[in-house]
């Protein structure tokens, strides 16, 4: 009688051991990162953790020149993460090869994704042909640097509202050998605003080419003009836009939040002679969309786990977080309310264009495409081309890409 | 010669001599100057030769941040791993053509001679592919294997075995000395001056590859230094205080090497001439 | 015999396996890859690949883009080869002139950009060739000249870089032809004199000729690596502006490497190819045009 409860005793501490090993057995995540957010997502990784016993978070640092060519050996040798960061123009191209897994069903059981709680235009480069392959992390897009004094030397009050008004303006500061704005012929992230701002696009509803449309054509009108009116420099290689936005040789430009406090460091002495702006209208005042999504792998072996992972860094208060360690701006709109970013005027700018911000089509072949539209945008700043001309042969370009 | 005239003519062959060397050391001059100044003295005209106010931060952003070490460490190994299998292989090969007679020599020779036609962007490609399906992207393997077997080498070490008295070897024979210590003992320091050229040749070669390196390191890790130099010139665009700073070191190492060894450095170009 | 073949055998072996691997193998490979459409499908498996016979070829042909790489490379070489082997040739007979003073700091001087590396160099050229703080603008306004845009004006960018690559390759070439000159026995030049001949008709009818093979050498050396113009692009200008300075290498590595259409690069790998092979076969035959003395 007295082995009976032995017995007992020990099936019931080995059945413990074992219950308590099988439970302790943490699931492990490996979760890719490049550039600099792969120094600082250790911290976010830490939060996660502790929220999420049993989970444990691997970081693989990603340099982005390598990125590209080990998402690929990935797809090849199933060595892929489980969670990676990636940026939204290379979500088409592993996405229609089948290296992510797609979210749909993930998002409809969540109690916190939803597409609504993210801006559209960060949203947009999520999908894939009508199907989801990401949920955007952090977000970047482009705003009017400019000089509040010489505008206002020149009669300006605000910023420049509208497309005249930006010509007109630049057309009052281009004096001296100076010129009126700071752009670049070969930038799609530069030109590209200028398209949407006039309802514009490159691909149709079909996917074919839709850059003889006039609203396509007027915009690269209006922006080689620029350059051929010495409204804006054909060539500035060589130049440190910081000195000459500082000298009032390029009292204008477009570009991110970045620069705000890079201006600050290293031309401090125009503190307080500058803001930003919303892009000036035609029929939008849209702007360009940037920056990375996280994927689930579709080989990973711990989606549930890497669900929970993405879950956890989308949420806006994780999201401000995120802002507050690394800089990086959140794409959940609910973590733009919070003071550090509502109080700050530049920021609310940057906040207000995020509204109406766009990427473009989310193709496989994007890489070429931008290519493509970089060169035939550039013949046509020199006055190599006519901008109908030009557009026609990039429509000729996009047909053999596609 | 013609003396009424020789001191004028002598003064324009001088002249047109050191003009001709200023236009060769003025782009080194303005590197070194340029590494030692900070950006509001760069961007500057007229440029300013000698900076008014030198720092060192530069190179101390070079050193600390970019960490230009590991890729300094890259180009070393590689380039002293290159230089010295190739010298062993090629000198092999080289002795194999020369002093032996066997089916299909010719052959094999021409075909050797034949791959100095074959530009490297045509193998590049499938080698890349190759080393991607071993796993040896972005290894050490990777960027000095395919550097090791090179056709000139090859001839270069054939052509200086050919001039080799055979007596010695037969002497070497007959005593009864095995093949490889006939190699190892007699043949190889005899090639000493042919090795000392070769290897120059390669090692400067090797250091300052470009596309292959650029190619095959997918990983900073991994980067030689053209390629970091590179990779310097696109992530930090406006700084050419760093740029050219990481210049420098990609520089001068090899320039210090030909001020030591420029006797074999001159004699190597001049060989490469005479026997092409 | 065979003992001894067998020993020649093992001392080729390392080579010959390393040349099978990494020349011999992948220079087949590189065609058939050229006759397929292997793109970034087929990077992540290689069965994803079809055959698309000589389809890559006549996209080439059609690829305006393609084209203009191709006339840009001839350019660079068509100015650029004369020019490196007149000059080189000029700067070695200074050097080899018995009125030069200090022919070791001189050789020594003249040869250091060539053991320099392209990149790093052509990073520091690039501040050089600037247009609004650039030494070399500063160099032609004290002669009086304008400096152009040299790297924002499509039609200076070229230039700049065959004014680069004859500077970085000069030293090289130099050198070869002062060995060339120290080859030529002073009793021929000798014969010449009392024969009535001048300098300049010394250097013409003499050293010319005689010198036919190394010039032949070094020529062909530089058209063959001018061909394969890469670097400087690649760091200058990124092929521009307006495409002006993109050649036939950077076009390869674009779609091979940045868009991974590596059956397309192929294709144009071997295009590259067939023009050196047809250009060493022209100065070849030049070469056999070549009188030769003595």
């Amino acid at each position: 009688m007295r082995r009976l409860p032995l017995t007992l005793v020990c099936a019931a501490l080995l059945v413990g051991i074992m219950a308590s090993s099988i439970a302790a057995a943490p699931t492990r995540l490996t979760v890719w990162a490049m550039g600099a957010e792969a120094q600082k997502i250790g911290e976010m990784t830490a939060r996660f953790e502790k929220a999420n016993p049993g989970i444990r978070v691997t970081v693989q640092a990603i340099p982005w020149g390598a990125a590209h060519d080990k998402i690929i050996t990935a797809v090849a040798g199933g060595t892929g993460p489980d969670v990676a960061q990636m940026g939204t123009t290379w979500m088409a191209e592993f996405g229609s090869i089948g290296v992510f897994e797609e979210l749909s069903r993930y998002i409809s059981k969540s109690k916190s994704v939803e597409k609504g709680q993210f801006f559209p235009g960060s949203w947009g480069t999520c999908v894939v042909a009508g199907k989801v392959y990401g949920i955007p992390w952090y977000v970047d897009t482009r705003a009017l640097f400019y000089r509040t004094d010489l505008l206002a030397a020149k009669g300006f009050k605000q910023a420049p509202r509208t497309w005249d008004e930006l010509r007109a303006a630049a057309a009052a500061l281009a004096v001296g050998g100076g010129f009126g704005m700071a752009l670049s012929t070969n930038n799609y992230q530069e030109f590209m605003p200028f398209v949407w701002q006039n309802g514009g696009r490159i691909l149709d509803e079909k996917g074919r080419p839709a850059v003889t449309e006039p609203q396509f054509v007027e915009a690269l009108d209006f922006y080689a003009k620029l350059f051929h009116d010495k409204l804006a420099p054909i060539d500035s290689g060589g130049t440190d836009l910081f000195q000459e936005f500082a000298k009032g040789t390029m009292p204008m430009y477009f570009s991110g939040p970045w620069m705000i406090n890079m201006t600050n460091e290293q031309v401090p002495e125009i503190a307080g002679k500058w803001s930003v702006a919303v892009c000036p209208a035609k029929k939008t005042r849209t702007s360009f969309v940037g920056g990375c999504n996280l994927v689930v792998f579709r080989d990973s072996k711990n989606k549930d786990a890497a669900w929970r992972f993405v879950e956890f860094m989308s949420d806006a208060g994780n999201q401000l977080a995120w802002f507050g360690v690394s800089g990086c701006l959140p794409a959940a709109k609910a973590a733009w309310d919070a003071p550090e970013l509502a109080g700050n005027p530049m920021m609310a700018v940057f906040r207000e264009q995020l509204d109406d911000a766009q990427a473009p089509e989310n193709v496989p072949q994007w890489a070429q495409i931008e290519a493509a539209i970089q060169r035939r945008v550039q013949e046509a700043c020199y006055g190599k081309k006519t901008a109908a001309e030009a557009a026609r042969a990039l429509e000729a370009d996009i047909k053999a890409i596609r | 010669m013609k003396r009424a005239k020789s001191v004028p003519l002598a003064l324009v062959i001088n002249l047109l001599l050191v003009i001709g060397l200023v236009c060769m050391a003025a782009p080194f001059a303005w590197m070194l100057s340029t590494s030692f100044k900070g950006t509001k003295d760069i961007f500057r005209y007229p440029p300013q030769w000698i900076p008014s106010r030198p720092t060192l931060d530069n190179y101390t952003k070079l050193f600390r941040t970019v960490n230009i070490a590991r890729p300094f460490a890259n180009t070393v190994i590689t380039a002293v791993s290159i230089t010295a299998l190739s010298l062993l292989v090629c000198s092999m090969a080289g002795y194999a053509f020369a002093k032996f007679d066997f089916p299909g020599k010719d052959v094999l020779f021409m075909g050797v001679l034949g791959t100095l036609m074959v530009p490297g962007q045509i193998t590049m490609i499938p080698v890349f592919l190759l080393l991607k399906k071993l796993g040896l992207l972005n290894s050490y393997a990777g960027l000095v294997l395919p550097g090791i077997a090179s056709a000139f080498g090859i001839f270069f070490m054939r052509q200086f075995i050919v001039t080799l008295p055979n007596e010695l070897l037969e002497a070497a024979r007959i005593d009864g000395a095995g093949e490889f210590f006939t190699f190892n003992r007699i043949v190889l320091p005899l090639c000493k001056p042919a090795l000392a050229t070769l290897g120059i040749l390669n090692f400067t070669g090797s250091w300052n590859n470009f596309l292959w390196p650029l190619i095959i390191s997918t990983d900073e890790s991994m980067y030689t230094l053209p390629v970091a130099v590179a990779s310097l010139a696109g992530q930090y665009a406006t700084e050419y205080g760093l740029q050219m700073a990481g210049s420098v070191v990609v520089i001068m190492p090899i320039v210090i090497f030909f001020m030591l060894a420029q006797q074999w450095f001159m004699e190597g170009i001049a060989m490469t001439g005479m026997k092409g | 015999m065979q003992r001894r073949a067998r020993v020649a055998y093992m001392f080729l072996a390392p080579a010959l396996i390393l040349m099978m691997v990494f020349v011999v193998v992948p220079v087949v490979a590189s065609f058939v890859m050229s006759l397929t459409d292997f793109n970034i499908r087929a990077l992540a498996n290689w069965g994803n690949a079809r055959f698309i016979g000589f389809g890559n070829y006549i996209r080439l042909f059609g690829d305006e883009l393609f084209w203009k790489a191709l006339r840009n490379t001839l350019y660079f070489v068509g100015i650029g080869v004369p020019l490196a082997v007149t000059l080189s040739l000029l700067l070695a007979a200074l050097l080899n002139s018995p009125l030069n003073r200090a022919k070791s700091l001189f050789r020594i001087g003249y040869y250091l950009p060539s053991i320099t590396e392209t990149v790093a160099i052509a990073v520091v050229w690039r501040w050089v060739l600037n247009s609004r703080y650039g030494i070399l603008k500063q160099a032609l306004e004290m002669v009086g000249l304008d400096s152009p845009n040299w790297l924002g004006d499509p039609a200076w960018a070229m230039p700049a870089i065959i004014m680069m690559a004859v500077w970085k390759g000069l030293g090289h070439n130099a050198l070869i032809f002062l060995a060339g000159l120290q080859s030529i026995p002073s009793t021929v030049y000798e014969a010449a004199q009392i024969d009535g001949a001048n300098g300049w008709e010394q250097f013409r009818f003499v050293t010319l000729p005689l010198l036919a093979p190394t010039t032949f050498f070094v020529g062909t050396m530089t058209l063959i690596g001018y061909l394969q113009l890469f670097a400087e692009p690649y760091t200058l200008t990124d092929g521009g502006p307006l495409d002006a300075t993109l050649s036939i290498v950077l076009y390869m590595y674009r779609h091979g490497f940045k868009f991974f259409n590596l059956g397309y690069a192929s294709a144009m790998a071997y295009v590259l190819f067939g023009l050196i092979f047809v250009a060493t076969l022209l100065t070849m035959k030049r070469k056999g045009e070549e009188v030769t003395f003595g």
